[in-house]
Parts: structure tokens; sequence; C-alpha cells
């Protein structure tokens, strides 16, 4: 029972009145001199047992009254047997992640969970209010008829999604429904991974159903990348496997293959390749299909281009020479005039890799050469003593470099290209490496007085990074996310290229990663400047699943609402009785409990009268 | 017919009566009002002495009208003789404080009530020639007027009936005894009484009254509300004699008590009318000729 005006209750205190009254009437302060008081003993002394049997039956009947009155003026419903169910608010969260794309039995997980949502969904009515709500976040709504369409035609994701984030969307969606009785009904395909941590959702009751059938075995490529991030044109595909044996695979790029192969069981491959294409392209590692497909295939992005050509200053130093000898020797490098590598007071064009002047006098030089290139910044004080270098971007190894001299880089307001900036390292908090379109500026020579960066094992790296990323062709590495996931647009990016061909506009400046696993490319115009790549995560290829009880556990609900059979689960969903107001009935009782409270009175009143 | 019956004195309501005059004038009106009501005279023995005259009354028979006397004083009287002073009546009064007390303040208190209707029994008595007394009593006998008929006895009686009284309690017994003490020969006891005593020993008196050969009636004077029960929610009841305080609510236990009351007059009734004495309840709000021709059909049965 339920009240809906349950404040209303605590009128009951007033039934204590007649009891009061019941209690005190012999207590009353009012005397009358009566002569004929021997008849009063005599009445009281034959008709005791008459006169305490009626007060006892009129004060349960006015304590009635005021109950069932102030009972009744709380509005209670009741759940009422028979009838069909109580209107209720279901929200369905099917489970759509990659895994339920498995197929077990000659079909897909992912039917199975659509025949029992339909078969749930057909038995709402009218007066119920449904949702579904997919592991990818999506709520469908809109009526029975909607909601069972959006159930038949749910498409397999490409990720794991968020069923946790989903079920409780779907939960906060019934409580929000100003309907007596709420549910909610999870049909997963019970994979461990998807359940990781125990989820709370309050009072509404919940039913899961996960499938009897055990997972099948998988075997899927679950790490791929392309080191360099930027092959020049030389580089290497490393991937690795989630197998319980041996299994063969492919390496493509643009469709092109470019190896096969057999790896061992956790086997790590690597493949070393200079491929002839150009620009960014899109490459997969590919393994036999198996019961899930989804994860058979896992895609990269590589820039493709050739050796950057860089002249190098001679005042930029023996260890900036001997770096770039050591990335000439190795292919990365090429002595050429497309890449300035000198101080900044000698530069006199971009892309450029400018150093700080090693004679302070020099640095007005170098400002104005600055100024003349575009860069907005400027070589400030020469400040000394010993800092320790901060790489921003904690990929790049930077750890263990010291500056004993550098100059304070300012930034000039208002300067064309000010808008794009990196700050790529710190030195005792203050910008040390700072890059810009076509640029980049290290406030210091690289000289073993200034710095030990030219003495560090990452300087050789780094040099080969900043070439590669930042001085040569399209920059950017490739950003690899799973499906779904939100990211920020890269700037001056105009649409994303898809991998079955046409594009699509970005207009936010918020992007959600398609849903689909690929390669895909940032465009500027037509011009491919960057690559989104979009795998599954690797943990949705681990198909391992949860018994019903600790599918329970990790729901926050009891070990009987889990359901294997669909006929179970089926029939504890809309279970709810309907709710009847019983306001009329009380009212009723109440009535006829005054009306016999009168019929008890009225001879004595008649008489009265 | 009509407009005599409304000037009839006996037949108004008695609070009325009460408040146009003293005892002895509304006695009178009461009497006068009863006897011009009755279609045949009540009196017999007009033949053996002749005693006084009287005026004539409506019903009186002609034969005893004294024709000379009508046509020497041009009024008309009747002869009466003293051969109708055979009867010997008293009447016995309880002016205990019970009977001081009115259940409403536009009626008479029983003792109102009933010193009006002695009264009138009394002159009744005396218009037919029976000797009358008068014994007053509460807790003890207050007063006592013995029978007569003689000229004053009435003045006597109505003097008496203005004495104090409201004793704590009601010794009916004694009272009766008294009386019968004041009757040497078979005669008629009259008791107006509430009768808030005890019954056994006032019937033991009235068996010994009536063993003596005495018509004895009993008049049992009730106040509406003692019938049913004072107006009221919650009160406390208190017995203005013995000071008996009983808490009720009116509303619980007016039923029992009305069945109470009802069984009381029946078992007085039926001790009384076991040793042939007549019991009359009058209830104060009736006229007072009601209770007199009560009174009047026990004299008619008289010996």
């Amino acid at each position: 029972m339920g009240f809906l005006a349950p404040l209303w209750l605590l009128a009951g205190a007033a039934a204590a009145v007649p009891l009061l009254i019941h209690l005190m009437r012999r207590r009353a302060g009012l005397r009358i001199d009566f002569p004929a008081v021997r008849y009063l003993v005599r009445a009281e002394r034959e008709h005791s047992r008459d006169l305490r049997l009626r007060n006892l039956l009129l004060m349960i009947l006015r304590v009635a009254a005021v109950l069932l009155i102030t009972l009744a003026a709380a509005h209670p419903i009741v759940r009422m047997a028979g009838g069909g169910h109580a209107r209720t608010a279901l929200a369905v969260v099917l489970d759509n992640s990659l895994s339920t794309s498995a197929v077990v039995g000659g079909r897909p997980v992912l039917q199975q969970l659509q025949s029992r949502a339909r078969e749930i969904l057909r038995r709402t009515s009218a007066s119920d209010r449904v949702w579904l709500v997919t592991a990818d976040g999506v709520v469908h709504g809109g009526g029975r008829d909607a909601v069972l369409d959006a159930a038949a035609h749910t498409e397999p994701f490409g990720g794991a999604g968020d069923l946790r984030a989903a079920t409780s969307r779907a939960a906060g969606l019934a409580r929000a429904a100003a309907l007596p009785a709420k549910e909610v009904v999870v049909l997963t395909d019970g994979q461990a991974a998807s359940w990781q941590n125990p989820l709370s959702l309050g009072d509404v009751p919940l039913h899961a159903y996960l499938p009897a059938a055990l997972a099948p075995a998988n075997h899927a490529v679950i790490a791929v990348r392309a080191i360099p991030t930027r092959w020049t044109p030389r580089g290497a595909v490393r991937a690795r496997f989630l197998a319980s044996d041996s299994a063969t695979y492919r390496i493509t790029l643009e469709g092109r293959t470019l190896a096969r192969g057999i790896a061992a069981r956790d086997e790590e491959i690597v493949l070393r390749a200079e491929p002839p294409e150009r620009g960014w392209n899109a490459g997969t590692v590919e393994l036999e299909p198996d019961e899930l497909r989804g994860d058979d295939v896992r895609h990269f992005a590589v820039w493709v281009g050739p050796a950057p050509a860089v002249s190098l200053h001679p005042l930029a130093g023996p260890f900036a020479r001997s770096a770039l000898d050591a990335l000439v020797q190795s292919g990365r490098a090429s002595i050429g005039n497309e890449i300035a590598f000198a101080p900044a007071d000698e530069a006199t064009k971009l892309p450029a890799l400018l150093l700080a002047p090693a004679d302070p006098v020099k640095l007005g030089a170098a400002n104005r050469a600055l100024e003349r290139l575009g860069i907005p910044w400027r070589f400030g004080a020469a400040v000394r003593g010993e800092s320790v270098v901060r790489a921003a971007d904690s990929t790049r190894a930077l750890d263990g470099v010291t500056v004993l001299t550098r100059y304070a880089l300012s930034r000039v307001a208002g300067a064309p290209g000010g808008d794009r900036v990196d700050t790529l390292a710190t030195a005792g908090g203050a910008p040390w490496i700072v890059a810009g379109p076509r640029y980049v500026l290290v406030a210091s020579p690289l000289a073993p007085p200034a710095t030990t960066f030219p003495l560090h094992a990452s300087f050789v790296p780094w040099l080969d990074d900043m070439l590669s990323q930042y001085l040569s062709g399209e920059g950017g590495a490739p950003r690899e996310v799973a499906p779904g996931e939100q990211l920020a647009r890269p700037a001056n990016v105009d649409a994303l290229e898809l991998p079955e061909g046409g594009e699509m506009t970005l207009s936010s400046d918020a992007l959600t990663a398609p849903s689909r696993a690929g390669a895909y490319f940032y465009l500027r115009g037509t011009t491919r400047v960057g690559a989104l790549v979009v795998n599954p995560e690797p943990a949705e290829s681990e198909l391992a699943r949860l018994t019903p009880q600790a599918l329970a556990v990790r729901l926050g609900t009891r070990a009987s609402n889990v359901f294997t059979d669909s006929t179970a689960l089926t029939a504890s969903v809309l279970t709810a009785a309907p709710q009847r107001p019983l306001l009329a009935p009380l009212l009723l009782i109440a009535a006829l409990t005054l009306l016999a409270e009168t019929l008890i009175t009225s001879p004595a009143r008649k008489r009265a009268a | 017919m009509d407009t005599a019956r409304a000037t009839r004195a006996d037949l108004l309501d008695p609070a009325t009566i009460a408040a146009l005059g003293r005892i002895e004038v509304t006695a009178r009106w009461i009497v006068d009002g009863f006897l011009s009501g009755l279609h045949r005279s009540p009196r017999k023995g007009f033949s053996v002495e002749f005693a006084e005259h009287r005026p004539y009354q409506a019903g009186d028979e002609p034969r005893h009208v004294d024709w000379k006397l009508a046509a020497r004083m041009d009024r008309w009287a009747v002869k009466q003789y003293e051969e109708e002073t055979n009867l010997r009546a008293t009447v016995v009064l309880d002016v205990s404080r019970s009977m001081a007390w009115s259940g409403a303040a536009a009626r008479l208190t029983k003792l109102a009530y009933a010193e009006r209707l002695a009264a009138a029994i009394a002159l009744l008595f005396l218009r037919q020639r029976d000797a009358v007394g008068l014994v007053r009593f509460d807790d003890v006998v207050r007063s006592s007027v013995p029978p007569r008929v003689r000229t004053g006895q009435w003045v006597r009686l109505v003097a008496a009936l203005e004495e104090p009284g409201s004793g704590l309690a009601s010794h009916a017994a004694s009272a009766l005894e008294a009386a019968g003490r004041l009757i040497a020969r078979r005669g008629m006891v009259v008791l107006i009484s509430d009768l808030l005593m005890d019954p056994e020993s006032v019937v033991m008196t009235v068996r010994g009254l009536r063993n003596a050969g005495h018509q004895v009636v009993v008049m049992h004077v009730l106040d509406p509300a003692e019938l049913d029960l004072p107006q009221s929610s919650e009160a406390l009841f208190v017995d203005p004699e013995s000071g008996v305080e009983v808490a009720a609510t009116v509303a619980d236990v007016r039923a029992a008590y009305q069945a109470t009351v009802r069984e009381a007059i029946v078992e007085w009734r039926r001790a009384l009318s076991a040793y042939g004495a007549s019991y009359e309840p009058v209830i104060t709000d009736a006229p007072f000729g009601v209770a007199l021709r009560r009174a009047f059909s026990a004299r008619q049965e008289a010996p």
C-alpha cells in the first residue's frame, strides 16, 4: 500500500479524541442536583454490562471512523491482483557492444537479445512508457511501436560502449516517469569486461538476461602501431594478437597486402616496410574470420613521405651535426634545403628548427629574424643557472635534461600564427622549446655549456620527431580512439574523410568518434592533414562471461532477478499489480461506521429530544 | 363548551395556576373548576341533620335547593347535613428536601405542586363535609392537624401547609402511623410523596393501615425530569438529601434509567396494590384536575 498524500496520516492522531473522551467521560465537572439519584445508581448497577459494551462499541466505532477518514484523506493506493499490470515505466537496456556480434549457435548474440527485447516490449500496453537504451548511449523512446522498431533495427556497435552508463541512464528515465511501477531490464551477453564495477540503481527494480551458452573462443588483433608515426618513407608496423593458438595474419596498406604470416600465440609481430605510397595512408592488420568478426581487423594510419631534407647551419654546433648525420645514415633525413636547422639570427626562411644564438650580442638580430619570419616569440634576457627540463608531452622522454643557460622566451601578443603554438618543453617552469606552424624554437644553443640536451640519449629521436612531425609535410600524429569516444576537433580541420568514401563535415568543436572501426582522415579542403583511427577497445575481445550470480552482484540486484531463460525473464517483467485508490471504499466504510454509531445512539437522542 | 373547559382552573398548567395566588386561593379555584366539571354531584347524605347552607353549584340536585331561602335572599343555596361528615381523611405530605426540586425553572417543584394538590384535596373533602387533617413530614413529623370538619379547619390546614420543612430524609412510615392515629375510626389516608425512600417500611405501614380498615391512597409525585433525565451530556448527579454523587453520561444511561424508573413505578404499584392501597403517579406538569380526579375516585370507593 502506498499513499499519495501521506502527511494526512498525521491527522490520525485525532483518533485519540474519542479515546480520551471515553477514558475521561466519568470526570465531568458539571454538578446537577437530582433527587432521583437512587434510580440512576440502580440503573447503572443493573445495566452496567450493557452500558460498558455499548460505550466500548461506540468508542471503537468513533475511533474507527476517525481513522478511516484520515486514511482516506491520505489517498491510499494498493496493488490489486488480476487485471493486467500496473502502469509501468520500462527501460530496456540492449547490449549492442561489439562482443554481442559474436555468432553463437548460428546467429549473433545481439539477435537473441533483440528477440528478448521485443518479447518484453510486446507485453507492454499503451498506458506504459517504454525506452530502449543501447550500450552506445543511444536512447529510443516515443511509444511502444517505435521502440519495438528500434529494437529490431539496432546494429552492433563498433566498440564496448558503456553498459553501466546506459543502465544508469535507463534507471534515471524510469525513475523520472510519474508512473506507479518502474522497471529496468538489462539484456546483455554478460561479458565480464563490461561489468567490472558494481552498479547502484537505487529503488528501481532491475531484471537481467544473459544467454546460457558459453562464450565462443576468440582471436583478435588487440594492438597495432605504426612506428614511427611518420614513415620517411621507411617504417614498421607492430601488432599484437589475442589467440589461443597460432593465427594467420595479413597486413595491408591502402588495400595492398604488405605481408602475410602466422603469429604464434601471444607473439608480437613487427613488419618493416618502405611503401611507395605517399601522404596519409590507411592500413589494417587482419586475422582470419572467427565468431567475432569485429575484432579480427584492426586499423592504423601512417603518414609516408620522403626523408626531410635538412640544411644545417654551421653555427648550429657539432652536436646538431652529429645527430643529423645519424638521421641521414638511418634514412630518416637527408641533406637538402627543405628545412633549415640554424641559430635564429641566421634563419631566413621556414620551415626551420631555430636555436638561440650562442653569443648574446646576436639576440637583437635573432629577434629581428623571428619577426621577419612571422614567429610570435622573442628572446629575452639570459637566464643562468641549472634548471630541469620538463616535456609537455609525456611521450617525449626529456627527463634528466638540464639547462644551464637559456633566454627567456616571451610571446608577442597579436602576432600572426600566435593562436597555434605548442610549448613542447619547459625549463624552470618557463617555455624552453616551443613550436608552431613550420617552426621549432629552442631557447638555448645546443651546446654543453648551455644544456645537457645534446648529450642526452633522447636528443636524436627528438630531432627526428621534430623534423618529421613539425617541419615536414602535414603535421600531427594519428589519433587512435575507441568508437563513440568524445574528442575535440583539431584546429583548421574542415571535414572527416570516411573509410568507405565520402566525407563528413565537422562543424562543432566537439567530435564523437564514429561507431564503426576504421581509419578516418581529417581534411583541410581536399588535403588529408591528420588521421583518426577508430578501433575497438582491446578488452572487448575478451569474451569471458560472468555467471548469473556474479552479474547480479555487479548489477546490485538479487540473483533471482538474473535470468538465462527467456520464458522466466518474460514472466518476471511487468508483474507489478495495478494500483487502485482506496478513497471511495474507505469513505464508504467510514460512512457505514458513522451510520452504525448513529443507530446505536439515536434511540437515546430521540428520547432526549 | 370549549370556553368553559379553557377557564377551568383544574385543567390549567399547574405553574400558571400557582402564579396567580397563594395556596388558599388557588386551591379554591382548582376545586371549583373540578366540581363544575362533574356531571353529577358527588355528594351523598343530604337527609339527616341540617348543618349549613352552601352556594348552589352546577350539578347539585334541585331537590336539595333551599327554595325558601332562594325566594327570600334571591340567591340559590343548597342545604347540607351532618350526615355527610362520616369520612375522616388525613393528607400525609412529604416535605423533605428531595421534594423541593424541579427539573425546569418553568415548572413547580414537587413540593409546591404537592402542597397545592393537598390543599385542593383537603378543600374537596371539606366541601363534602368530610373531616380532613394534615400530617407533614420529612425525617420527622413536622406538623400535624387532626381531621375536623368544622369551620376554620381550612384555615388551619392552609397555615400548616405554609410551614417550612425540607429535612434530609423521608420517613413516611412514621408519618403514616401518625396519620392512622389521628383517625379514630375507619377513614382515609392520602400520602403525597416522591417516594424516594425504601419501600419496605412504607408498604408495611400501609398494610397496617389497611388492616385497620383505612382506605390508603398513595400519590407518587414525579417531576418529568425524573421520568427521563435532565438534559446534559456529562454530569455529576448529586442527591440533595443523601449527598450521594453519581457521574454519568446522560445519552448513555438514559434508556437504562427510564427502564429503571418504570420498574420502580411498577414495583410500587404492585406492592401497594397487594394490600388494597391505591397508587397513582402524578407528574408535576399535569393539571391538578387529573390528580384530583384520581383522589376523588378513591374517595368514591371509601366507606
